[in-house]
C-alpha cells in the first residue's frame, strides 16, 4: 500500500465512518465518567459496570427482542451497581482504587456466571434484536463526511447530544459548578453549603449509567452477541479518554476520535497486508495519553485536585 | 447511658480486632457466595469440600496450585513494596507481559545456532532473572519517577502504561519473534531453559521456591532494613519522611523499580515454568489478581506464599469443580472479590465499640419504662 492509497477518497471515507463507529462506546462511558472524576471520585469500576450492561442489554434484546427496553435495562444496572460502588467509596471512603479493581472482578464473576445460569449451553439464535445504522435523506450523500456522520446509530446521535448536555450541565450549572468544586476542593464546598457526598454519589450514578449504556451499545450496534473479551478494556479506554480528553465532555469526543481513528487505521492496515505493524498505531494513542497526564506538559493543573481522595468531614 | 454500639475515635488496630473483623469479612463472603452454589443445585457444604480437595488433597492438584500461585506471589510481593512505599503502582500486568517477553527471548537465544548457543542451567536462569527483572524495574521505574519528579498520577498512568506493554507483547509474538504456524506464539522454548520440576509426578517447578526467596527478601527489607524503614514512612506521610532527611523522591523511584522488578520476575516463572513459550494473552489479568492477593494478605509479605496458595488452590478446586459438577470456575472470582470488599468494609467495624453491658441496662430501662405503661394500661382497661 502506498500514500496515494491511503489518499483515496474511499479509503478515507470508510476509515472516518469506522473511527467515529468505534469511538461511540467509549465516548458514551467517558462521559460519565468525566462527572465521576470532577467529583473527585475515579470510578475504576466502569469496566466491570459496562460488562454487567453488556450482558443486561444482550439478555433483554435476546428474549424480548426490544432494543430500547434493552437499553433501558443496561443503564438500569449499570445505576444499580454504581450504588454500591458510590457506597463504597462516599460512605465507606474506602480506597478507590483498590473498590474499583476488585469490583471489575466481580463483576467479570457475576457476568460469566449468570450467563451460564440463564443461557447453560443452549443453542442461541444467530443474532438479536440490534439498532441498524440510519441513512439520514440528503446528509448522508453528502461526499466524505456524509457517511461517517449521518450513516450511524441513533446510539451515536444520542451520545453526541449527551456531550454537548454533559458541557452544559458541567459548566453552565449549579450542580456542575458544585460538583466541580466537591472534586478540587471539598471543604471549601462543604462550607458553602454542598452536600459533598450526596453530589459525589451522583457523580458516581452518572458514570454507572452511562458504562451500563456503554455496555449496551456495545452488544446492540456493533457486536450483537455477548462475550467476556467484547468490552475487555473498554472502561480503561474511557479513562484513557476522559484524561486525554482534560475532564472536558467536547475535549473527550476529540479524544475518543483520536483513539478510534488510531484503531480503525490499524485494522484496514491489517486488510491490506502492509509492513506497519498494527500495534504501533494501537499503542499510539496510550503513549500520548501517558505523556499528556505526566505532568511534562504542566496537565497536573488541570486533574481534578482531591481526585481519589475521600472526604472526611472535620 | 452505654449504647450497645458506640463510635470510637480511632479504629481499634489491635491484631485481634483486626484478626477478627477479616475473619467476619471472609465467614460473610464464603456465606453469601454459598447461595450461588444453592443457585447452581449445589450442597455449598460439599462445594466447598469440592474447592478445596482437589488443590489440597490430592498431589497433583496441589502441584497445580502453586504453579498458580508462583507469579501471583510476585506480584502481590510487588505490590506490597509499592504500596507500602504510598505508591499506588497497578502495572503488573505490563510488568509480567515484559518480563515473560525479556524471558522467552532470552530463551531462544541460547537455542543451538542462535546468538548464544546453549548455557548451563544455572547460568541461564541466573541471568534471565536479573535481566527480567532489570527490564521490569525500569519500565516501572519510569512510572515512578514521573509521580516523583513532575507529579504525575501514578495510578492513571501505571494503568496506561500495561496497554503499551501489551501492545509489545502482541508486536514480539506476532512478529520477529512468531513461530511459523496460525497462533501468534513462539517457539517452545528449549528444554534446557524451563524451571525444574520440583515435586516428582506434579507440575509444580522452582518458581514457588523463587517466590518464597522473594518473601523472604521482601520481608527483611521492609522489616530490618534501614531503607525499608524509609520506605514505609514515605508511605505514610512523605512530609513527615521529608523533614527526617530522606530522599522521598529517591524512595518512590526505587520502589517502583523494585514493585517492577518483583512483576517482571511473575512473568518470568509464568514462562519458563509453566507456558515454556510466549504468546499473546499470557497474562490473563494475573496483574491485578496478584493486587488481589496483597490485599487479601493485608500487604504482609510473611502472609503472601499462604494466601496465594490458597487462591491459587481455589482456582484448581474452581476449574475441577467446573469440569464435575458444570458450576463456573467464575464463581471464584466472585468469592475473591467479595472476600476483598467486605474486608474493606469490614474496617468500618473496627470503629465502633461493643459494650455487652449495654443489653444489661438496656433491658433494666425498658423494664422501668414498660412498668409504668403497664399499670396504665391495666387501669383503663
Amino acid at each position: 500500500m502506498n500514500v496515494a492509497h491511503i489518499l483515496s477518497s474511499a479509503f478515507l471515507v470508510t476509515w472516518l465512518a469506522a473511527s467515529i463507529r468505534l469511538a461511540g462506546p467509549v465516548l458514551l462511558a467517558a462521559l460519565g465518567e468525566t462527572f465521576s472524576e470532577r467529583g473527585g471520585v475515579l470510578n475504576l469500576g466502569i469496566e466491570g459496570t459496562i460488562l454487567l450492561g453488556a450482558l443486561a442489554s444482550f439478555l433483554v434484546s435476546l428474549f424480548t427482542g426490544l432494543t430500547w427496553l434493552a437499553l433501558l435495562v443496561a443503564m438500569m444496572v449499570g445505576i444499580v451497581a454504581s450504588v454500591f460502588l458510590a457506597w463504597m467509596y462516599v460512605t465507606v471512603k474506602a480506597s478507590q482504587v483498590v473498590t474499583g479493581l476488585v469490583f471489575n472482578v466481580l463483576a467479570l464473576g457475576i457476568a460469566s456466571a449468570v450467563y451460564r445460569r440463564v443461557l447453560g449451553d443452549a443453542a442461541l439464535p444467530e443474532s438479536i434484536a440490534m439498532f441498524h445504522p440510519i441513512h439520514i435523506p440528503h446528509l448522508s450523500d453528502l461526499p466524505f463526511v456524509g457517511p461517517a456522520l449521518f450513516g450511524q446509530t441513533i446510539l451515536l446521535y444520542v451520545t453526541l447530544a449527551l456531550a454537548v448536555v454533559a458541557n452544559f450541565v458541567l459548566f453552565r450549572t449549579h450542580f456542575g459548578l458544585a460538583l466541580r468544586a466537591s472534586g478540587e476542593n471539598p471543604a471549601a464546598a462543604d462550607s458553602a453549603g454542598i452536600s459533598v457526598d450526596r453530589i459525589r454519589y451522583v457523580g458516581v450514578l452518572i458514570s454507572g449509567a452511562t458504562a451500563g449504556m456503554a455496555g449496551a451499545y456495545i452488544v446492540l450496534a456493533q457486536v450483537g452477541l455477548f462475550r467476556e473479551a467484547v468490552t475487555s478494556g473498554e472502561g480503561f479506554i474511557a479513562l484513557a479518554i476522559v484524561i486525554f480528553g482534560r475532564w472536558n465532555p467536547l475535549k473527550a469526543a476529540g479524544a475518543a476520535l483520536v483513539f478510534g481513528a488510531c484503531d480503525a487505521l490499524q485494522l484496514s492496515l491489517q486488510v491490506f497486508g502492509t509492513r506497519i505493524p498494527s500495534q504501533l498505531l494501537l499503542a499510539l494513542p496510550y503513549v500520548v495519553t501517558i505523556l499528556a497526564i505526566s505532568g511534562l506538559f504542566g496537565s497536573k493543573a488541570v486533574q481534578p485536585a482531591s481526585l481519589m481522595s475521600p472526604y472526611i468531614k472535620e | 447511658m452505654a449504647r450497645l454500639f458506640e463510635r470510637r475515635l480511632t479504629p481499634a488496630d489491635s491484631p485481634l480486632a483486626v484478626a477478627g473483623t477479616t475473619a467476619l469479612a471472609l465467614i460473610v463472603a464464603m456465606v453469601l457466595t454459598s447461595f450461588l452454589f444453592i443457585s447452581y443445585g449445589a450442597n455449598p457444604l460439599e462445594a466447598y469440600f469440592a474447592l478445596f480437595h482437589e488443590p489440597f488433597a490430592t498431589m497433583r492438584g496441589f502441584g497445580y496450585a502453586l504453579v498458580r500461585a508462583s507469579p501471583l506471589a510476585l506480584i502481590a510481593l510487588g505490590t506490597i513494596v509499592s504500596w507500602r512505599s504510598g505508591l499506588a503502582y497497578l502495572g503488573f500486568e505490563g510488568c509480567f507481559v515484559l518480563g515473560a517477553a525479556a524471558a522467552a527471548w532470552l530463551a531462544l537465544l541460547t537455542e543451538p545456532g542462535a546468538t548464544f548457543g546453549p548455557l548451563p542451567p544455572a547460568l541461564f536462569l541466573t541471568l534471565a532473572i536479573v535481566v527480567s527483572f532489570i527490564a521490569g524495574g525500569v519500565w516501572a521505574g519510569i512510572v515512578g519517577v514521573v509521580r516523583a519528579r513532575l507529579g504525575g498520577s501514578e495510578v492513571l498512568i501505571s494503568l496506561m502504561a500495561n496497554y503499551v506493554a501489551i501492545f509489545v507483547l502482541q508486536y514480539l509474538v506476532s512478529g520477529p519473534l512468531r513461530a511459523p504456524g496460525s497462533q501468534p506464539e513462539t517457539r517452545q522454548l528449549p528444554r534446557a531453559t524451563w524451571l525444574p520440576f520440583i515435586l516428582p509426578g506434579t507440575r509444580a517447578h522452582a518458581g514457588i521456591l523463587l517466590a518464597i526467596a522473594a518473601a523472604v527478601l521482601v520481608w527483611v527489607l521492609l522489616k530490618k532494613m534501614p531503607l525499608g524503614y524509609e520506605l514505609i514512612v514515605t508511605g505514610f506521610n512523605q512530609l513527615a519522611a521529608r523533614y527526617a532527611g530522606i530522599n522521598v523522591a529517591r524512595r518512590l523511584v526505587l520502589a517502583a523499580f523494585f514493585a517492577g522488578g518483583l512483576g517482571a520476575l511473575a512473568g518470568t516463572v509464568e514462562v519458563l515454568g509453566s507456558q515454556h513459550r510466549l504468546m499473546d494473552g499470557i497474562s490473563g489479568g494475573v496483574g491485578f489478581v496478584g493486587i488481589i492477593v496483597a490485599l487479601l494478605a493485608r500487604l504482609n509479605p510473611v502472609a503472601v506464599i499462604p494466601t496465594a496458595v490458597l487462591y491459587g488452590g481455589m482456582s484448581v478446586g474452581a476449574d475441577a469443580m467446573q469440569r464435575r459438577a458444570s458450576i463456573p470456575s467464575s464463581i471464584t472470582f466472585i468469592l475473591e472479590s467479595l472476600a476483598v470488599l467486605l474486608v474493606l468494609i469490614s474496617d468500618v467495624l473496627r470503629y465502633y465499640r461493643v459494650n455487652p453491658s449495654a443489653l444489661w441496662s438496656r433491658g433494666a430501662e425498658a423494664a422501668a419504662e414498660e412498668a409504668p405503661r403497664g399499670t396504665v394500661g391495666g387501669a383503663s382497661e
